[in-house]
């Protein structure tokens, strides 16, 4: 890690520049915040707030981010602020401000109404300017003054009311669509507070080199930021949406639940006890969960001893060449495949020979054919990690090379080999695709037919002697009970007392059970990590 | 220099049996006769499941019992043999599934033939003509709006999840604090698990009525949303293939760029990026890749009718991607129109392979400019 500019070496004081500059920041941090509350509806454009309308605000503040932005390059110009610029704010810089100013020139054109293709030359020349501004001038100029101009124009178009809450921009084309105000405001709004805030953060760092990385800074930990505020909000939303269904008509109690393994639960919980049924008060998923599970155990059974062995071959016994390519590009090609083309497959080579209809056992193949090379490529990872000390230890001591691959090397491994096969497990549990044309059967499976694989066995006298219809039958499982239950829609009104809830409860649980088994690898893989580091 | 060439090669394998013959007269003949019959029994099981054989048992068993008996006795051989053939194996998939989707693809292929200048060009017309209409005659299978629905989707994926991503990578492999990266890392790892219905589920319940709403499109579905949604589904590949990349880059090149004074923000995008821009490009297709096999999103948030959409820029109306194509009509499809599908299907696995092999080349570049130290 690059860790040597950690410490500040040149390091000016705070001046009332700096402090303004921070204020600019926060500003356009809240009106960021504010404008994708207004995209989401949580707060609503064409409300007032303390009397004045949130447009005009939204205007009232970019008009003043502008104007600052601008006055800082102008500062810094002059000579006002002390700044260390650049001679030019670079090729970056130069390239997203023409490209605003164009689509932003275009879009004006258009707005007015020139006639044809009028506003291309229009956009052009705007456009042009932009860039000649930006990459001529110097720097302090060429970033504050188009983004400042940007958002002061912008600012401008909402105070004056020419875009209000009942603007509308009807696109003519053949299939409908129309620019409202709900969206081009709140979105406008993100973007200028996105430039402001970018060219105050250079002028926080006083432009030149500690400017920009400044100005960078801020964009990526924003990006760092919202892409884990995205998982957090899609994972809350869930939950929060899939509860109530989840406890529906759930009792707490001795004695009220199903009996497992001879042992009656103290609580009931009948969306994830109960199967679909006429006579039942409460229906629930049950079956699509067990299948969901024997389909996991069906394709980590199928997947991890293959691919396990082929990576210990290929990393132990084969030696470097065509071959190993071969394996790797195969390899490759297979974790590539789209999940839709592993259903086509399945489909075709597995249905017909496992006795021409949808089945649990096809499903469990395909899925363990798309794990295949999730559990090769980390398994592979995990075994060429062992220090070769290891290998060469046991080797010292006299000892074969199978017994050194079984008794040093596949232990030694087995953390990462463990990791890998449960975070692939995962990925293969919320795949819906694959077993869309090869397992599954109805939108609502009765509790009577969840699968029993185990009591399923029987032993015939004709070849193959071995039989079990419950492989053979078509099930359900968690993702494809999903996808059935959004495209059955509104028929779902007969059967559950609230569809709404039904749905959300079923993809909260989904995601409970592959995020389980995303919480439970990531956290083997922190255990064991802690462990060698301790060692 | 053919003829060289033929030399070259007959010496390498003249070299390789001289090689493999001295490996089996070492062994004991009784276990090379054993690896011997379990090869034989394992190459007629899978000839008999192939042939959809109910026999295909016996060779099956026969090699179960050579297995255990090598494992007992010969355990290296054996093992050996064992993960030789699970390597195999990875081949054999790829070249099964490549095989029985074109198999299954042919009729239409040949339905769909168009002559150019007198000559019947197999499977041209799928190109040549708009029209998808598997009822009513005449029935044409034209895959050109769905593969401009593809397109729609992973340009609009692509210009979310590249950016976004390699931006992320570089706050991840660079800039985080250690504590920092610790959290954020298996945030994307768990933003890659999230079950792609599930996203399609809150696309479908919340993003797209909203959208319709904000733009007043009659009706729901939109390219221009299922694009940012696969887009987001695409992130956690971009961010964890060019992290990759970017480790890669030797720290003595970081040092040295940090020991002439420059910011760490100079010397990533002066040294590590221009280093790292092969592996970070490769890190970029394999999301395009991703995006253009989504297939449970784009199901249920498009609309499913496989048409062009008016004018071809619209990206607010959605109709059908290749993917959602397979999904939407495997329910009622038989006959040609189920072949249509798998021709469908070629074309996403051809494109997808294709982007695989170019962006694992590449990776090979890239490894040998860095050269030696990875």
């Amino acid at each position: 890690m690059a860790g040597a500019t950690e410490t500040r070496l040149i390091s000016r004081d705070t001046s009332g520049v700096d402090a303004i500059a921070a204020v600019t920041i926060g500003l356009s941090a809240l009106l960021f915040a504010l404008s994708l509350a207004a995209l989401f509806e949580i707060i609503t454009i064409s409300d007032p707030v303390a009397g004045i309308p949130i447009v005009t605000l939204l205007g009232g503040i970019l008009v003043l981010l502008g104007g600052v932005v601008i006055g800082f390059g102008i500062g810094s110009y002059v000579g006002v602020v002390e700044t260390q610029p650049s001679s030019s704010a670079g090729l970056v810089a130069s390239a997203t401000f023409s490209l605003v100013w164009f689509a932003l020139g275009g879009i004006m054109a258009q707005v007015i109404g020139v006639g044809g293709i009028t506003w291309l030359p229009i956009a052009l020349i705007i456009g042009g300017a932009a860039f000649a501004v930006t990459a001529v001038l110097r720097e302090d100029i060429g970033s504050t003054l188009p983004a400042g101009a940007v958002t002061l124009f912008i600012g401008v178009v909402y105070l004056t009311g020419t875009i209000g809450p009942a603007w509308i921009w009807e696109l003519s084309w053949e299939q409908q669509a129309s620019l409202t105000a709900e969206f081009v405001i709140p979105v406008g709004t993100l973007f200028c507070a996105l430039l402001t805030g970018w060219a105050a953060a250079k002028t926080y760092g006083g432009f030149g080199a500690r400017g920009r990385r400044m100005g960078a800074y801020l964009l990526i930990y924003l990006n760092a930021s919202s892409i884990v505020g995205v998982l957090f909000i899609l994972i809350a939303f869930t939950t929060l949406k899939g509860v109530p269904g989840l406890f529906t008509g759930a009792t707490v109690g001795l004695g009220v639940g199903p009996t497992v393994f001879g042992v009656t639960l103290p609580i009931s919980l009948p969306f994830v006890m109960n199967g679909a049924s006429l006579f039942n008060e409460f229906q629930g998923v049950l079956p699509a969960i067990v299948g969901t599970i024997w389909l996991v155990i069906g394709a980590v059974l199928f997947a991890v001893p293959l691919g396990v062995g082929a990576a210990v071959f290929l990393t132990e016994y084969a030696e470097r060449g065509r071959f190993t390519q071969v394996v790797e590009v195969a390899t490759n090609g297979l974790w590539s495949t789209p999940s839709i083309v592993f259903g086509l497959f399945g489909f075709a080579f597995l249905v017909p020979r496992f006795g021409g209809n949808k089945s649990l056992i096809s499903g469990m193949l395909t899925l363990g054919f798309m794990l295949l090379p999730l559990v090769l490529i980390t398994s592979r990872e995990a075994i060429l990690a062992v220090p070769d000390e290891y290998r060469d230890a046991s080797a010292a001591l006299g000892v074969s090379k199978w017994q050194t691959i079984r008794s040093v090397v596949v232990p030694a491994a087995l953390p990462g080999v463990v990791t890998g096969v449960i975070l692939g497990v995962g990925r293969i549990a919320g795949e819906t695709a694959p077993i869309l044309l090869t397992m599954t059967g109805g939108t609502f499976v009765p509790g009577g037919q969840t699968a029993d694989v185990i009591g399923g066995f029987q032993f015939t006298a004709t070849p193959p002697f071995v039989a079990n219809p419950e492989l053979l039958q078509a099930t359900t499982a968690l993702p494809f009970q999903l996808y059935a239950l959004i495209t059955a829609g509104v028929g779902l009104g007969d059967t559950v007392s609230s569809p709404e809830q039904f749905q959300w409860a079923t993809a909260f649980v989904l995601l409970f059970i592959v995020l389980s088994f995303y919480a439970v690898g990531i956290g083997a893989r922190y255990y064991f990590r802690r462990k060698l580091q301790h060692e | 220099m053919i003829g060289t060439q033929v030399v070259a090669a007959r010496n390498a394998l003249t070299h390789r049996w001289q090689r493999l013959s001295s490996f089996v007269g070492d062994q004991e003949p009784l276990a090379v006769a054993t690896v011997g019959i379990m090869t034989i029994a394992l190459v007629s099981a899978l000839v008999g499941f192939l042939l959809v054989s109910p026999f295909t048992i016996i060779p099956f068993g026969i090699f179960l019992i050579a297995a255990s008996y090598g494992w007992l006795n010969y355990q290296g051989l054996t093992a050996r043999m064992l993960t030789l053939s699970m390597t195999v194996s990875t081949i054999l998939i790829l070249l099964l599934i490549t095989l029985f989707i074109f198999m299954k693809s042919v009729p239409v292929i040949q339905y769909e033939s168009q002559s150019v200048l007198g000559v019947s060009v197999p499977g041209l017309r799928m190109f040549t003509q708009v029209q998808w209409d598997a009822v009513s005659p005449p029935i044409r299978y034209s895959m050109v709006p769905m593969i401009h629905g593809t397109v729609m989707v992973t340009t609009i994926a692509t210009v979310v999840a590249a950016p976004l991503g390699v931006s992320a990578a570089l706050f991840l492999s660079e800039i985080a604090p250690t504590t920092v990266r610790e959290l954020v890392k298996p945030g994307v790892e768990i933003l890659a698990g999230i079950p792609s219905i599930v996203y399609g589920f809150i696309g479908f319940t919340i993003l797209s009525p909203w959208a319709a709403d904000q733009f007043q499109i009659t009706g729901q579905g939109s390219y221009l949303f299922v694009g940012i949604v696969v887009g987001l589904m695409a992130l956690p590949t971009v961010v964890s293939v060019a992290e990759d990349a970017l480790n890669s880059v030797p720290e003595s090149m970081k040092s040295g760029s940090l020991a002439m004074g420059t910011t760490d923000w100079q010397t990533m995008t002066s040294i590590t990026l221009p280093a790292a821009f092969s592996g970070v490009s490769a890190a970029v297709l394999l999301g395009v890749g991703r995006a253009i096999g989504e297939t449970m999103a784009a199901t249920v948030m498009l609309r499913g009718v496989p048409q062009l959409t008016k004018p071809l820029y619209n990206a607010f109306y959605g109709q059908a991607t290749l993917t959602s194509l397979i999904a939407n009509n495997y329910g009622e499809a038989d006959g040609l129109q189920m072949d249509a599908l798998f021709a469908a299907g070629v074309i996403l696995f051809i494109t997808v392979i294709v982007i695989s092999i170019g962006s694992q080349y590449i990776e090979w570049q890239m490894q040998r400019k860095l050269g030696g130290e990875s």
